[in-house]
């Protein structure tokens, strides 16, 4: 199989063994420090059962948020022709190249504004409440769904749409029976690959809602919490779950594109 | 049915129109022009995929140029087919039905119609319609065109991906569409063998612009301009001066070799006229036979200097003696045997008075032709 284009493959393949060894070591050089029966029992304390069911609900409710606005959001972009259309397309953008700290800062900031204090004053608080670890994750996440679903729509092709009209739907039905379907499994990688950035958000969910152990402190901000203590068995197990829900997010996100083949 | 007037619109740098057409009920209209002549766009507008710069547009005397597409109960068949590749034969096929809430039974009473017709038996329980080849494509993207039960029917060069034999058939099938149905066609070509096999009458497109509305031989024989003459691959196009009208109208043409031909409009002695004719229609005089009547005039003695074999024809460039004028003559295969001709034969041929066309040349045609020239 390797003898045509023999030197190609190698150089090609080496960076493969190169990274696969890395994130070997990486992952096999926490064994020191874990154990199945530390592992359960750490799985058994209420603070972590609390991280987890935490970043659980939040990942998933920022996730469906964030879908909800970024579906409409992608498609404007992807298909209507409107003014300053380029300028907001990049703007969108912001939070993707933006570091999560200083995202976090900016929320923050913004809450001290006077629409902020609105909020506040209808009882909408986020420091160290379900609602801040929310929208730190919604800020972080939303510009890659909106990136990922408008590379979905500009897949559908625009003359299917069209022969939709031309066949009786109105333009809300076309997206609805002809646009979603066909961006069907583009949709489902967003929601995934969104959902797992979710989870694993730390720096704008521990500047907005805090670390406060059983209120707020997700599974990212756990083990910071864990390590900065120096208790490493717990810090260990907290970092198997991530990678257990990593490694399921991802085979999910292969078979979705892979079944589109 | 359709009628479009001043119709304008644009996309990017290019521009459409003004065009103005009128399509009776009925009636099957293709639509010729090279890729890029706007054909496509003017589809797109008339069924309100794109909103007109300028003009209007009416469906049976009712003004739609601001209808949503959907209520202007076109049915449309695009270049690409566009079928969609998530459902099944039959809900491809029924989707238009179903969208527009026609009673089932009318719906399934149709779709039977329409198996029959456009013989679709041994797909129509097929699930993937992407496993299709690609006349079978055709025939379910044109049932799903149909089933609404359409008075209108738009076709986007429907037929250029496919093979000549499987062409044919569907062209055969249009026909009968059209005529059975009473289905009025507007259908959009590069092909000219497809436009000239199926228009009733024909619209040829360049540059945005209808440049000539017509019945086939209007077309064909009688190019009212030079970018028309060129479209339709008239080889034979000689710029030559008028130098005399007779009495009976016909013009007197010079430039190498003098020309007897029929008038055009508008024209007077020292005008520049595009003389045409079709590489078929110039006649081979057969040696030591006797000429007819309406060979006598154009009578010229030539040297045969290329031959190009096609499949069924023959091109032959002849060079007319004493002149630096080539003149293209096409003969079928059979005609071809029997003349025997190899490059360097001398022959004698005519361009008959009734088979010349002529053009006024106007200024920017004239500079144009110079640039070509």
């Amino acid at each position: 199989m390797l003898k045509r284009d023999s030197t190609f493959k190698v150089i090609m393949l080496l960076p493969l063994v190169f990274l696969t060894g890395y994130f070997l070591i990486l992952v096999g050089s926490q064994s020191a420090f874990f154990s199945l029966d530390n592992f359960l029992e750490q799985l058994g304390q209420q603070d972590i059962r609390s991280a987890i069911t935490l970043s659980l609900i939040a990942a998933t409710a920022s996730t469906v948020i964030a879908i909800i606005l970024a579906i409409p959001t992608a498609y404007a972009l992807a298909r209507i022709e409107f003014p300053g259309k380029r300028l907001l397309d990049t703007f969108i953008d912001l939070p993707m190249v933006l570091t999560p700290i200083a995202l976090g800062t900016l929320i923050l900031m913004s809450w001290n504004s006077a629409i902020g204090r609105l909020f506040s004053d209808i009882g909408l608080t986020l420091p160290f409440t379900l609602a801040g670890v929310i929208l730190a994750q919604f800020t972080v996440i939303v510009a890659i769904s909106v990136r990922m679903l408008k590379a979905s729509f500009e897949q559908v092709d625009r003359r299917q749409e069209q022969v939709a009209r031309l066949l009786g739907c109105t333009a809300f039905s076309s997206f609805l029976q002809i646009t979603l379907p066909l961006a069907k499994r583009g949709i489902l990688a967003a929601i995934i690959l969104t959902w797992a950035r979710a989870i694993g958000e730390f720096g704008a969910t521990v500047m907005v809602a805090g670390t406060a152990k059983g209120q707020t402190a997700t599974l990212p901000s756990s083990i910071y919490l864990a390590m900065s203590m120096a208790d490493l068995p717990r810090a260990v197990t907290l970092v198997v779950i991530l990678i257990s829900i990593s490694l399921l997010v991802l085979f999910g996100v292969r078979m979705v594109t892979e079944s589109k083949k | 049915m359709i009628q479009v007037d001043q119709l304008t619109a644009e996309r990017g740098d290019f521009f459409l129109g003004p065009i103005d057409l009128d399509l009776k009920e009925g009636s099957y209209l293709t639509i010729l022009g090279p890729s890029g002549s706007g054909k496509t766009l003017l589809l797109e507008t008339c069924m309100g995929l794109l909103e007109p710069r300028s003009g209007k547009i009416h469906l049976d005397g009712k003004e739609v140029t601001n209808l949503a597409p959907e209520k202007r109960e076109i049915s449309y068949l695009p270049q690409d087919l566009a079928l969609f590749p998530h459902l099944d034969v039959r809900a491809n096929i029924l989707f238009g039905a179903k969208q527009r809430k026609l009673d089932d039974k009318l719906s399934l009473s149709r779709l039977s119609d329409l198996i029959d017709l456009l013989d679709l038996h041994s797909i129509i329980d097929r699930h993937d319609v992407t496993t299709l080849s690609g006349g079978e494509k055709q025939r379910v993207a044109l049932a799903r065109a149909l089933l609404p039960g359409p008075r209108l029917l738009f076709l986007d060069e429907p037929f250029s991906a496919l093979d000549a034999t499987i062409k044919r058939q569907l062209q055969v099938k249009l026909r009968q569409i059209n005529r059975e149905l009473g289905v009025t066609i507007l259908h959009v070509t590069h092909d000219q063998e497809e436009a000239f096999m199926l228009g009733e009458q024909i619209a040829v497109m360049i540059d945005g612009q209808l440049r000539q509305i017509g019945t086939r031989d209007d077309i064909y024989y009688r190019p009212q301009s030079l970018d028309v003459a060129r479209f339709l691959r008239n080889q034979n196009i000689y710029e030559m001066d008028l130098t005399n009208i007779d009495q009976d109208g016909f013009l007197q043409l010079e430039n190498g070799i003098t020309l007897k031909a029929p008038a055009c409009q508008g024209v007077q002695v020292g005008d520049r006229i595009a003389a045409v004719i079709r590489a078929e229609e110039v006649v081979i005089i057969r040696p030591n036979k006797p000429i007819g009547p309406e060979l006598q005039d154009n009578l010229f003695h030539g040297t045969l200097k290329d031959i190009l074999a096609f499949g069924g024809t023959h091109t032959l460039t002849v060079r007319i003696a004493n002149s630096g004028v080539n003149i293209d003559v096409e003969l079928p295969n059979c005609a071809m045997r029997d003349f025997g001709f190899n490059i360097g034969d001398k022959l004698q041929i005519c361009l008959r008075q009734r088979s010349l066309w002529t053009i006024k040349m106007d200024t920017v045609e004239r500079e144009e032709n110079d640039v070509a020239i």
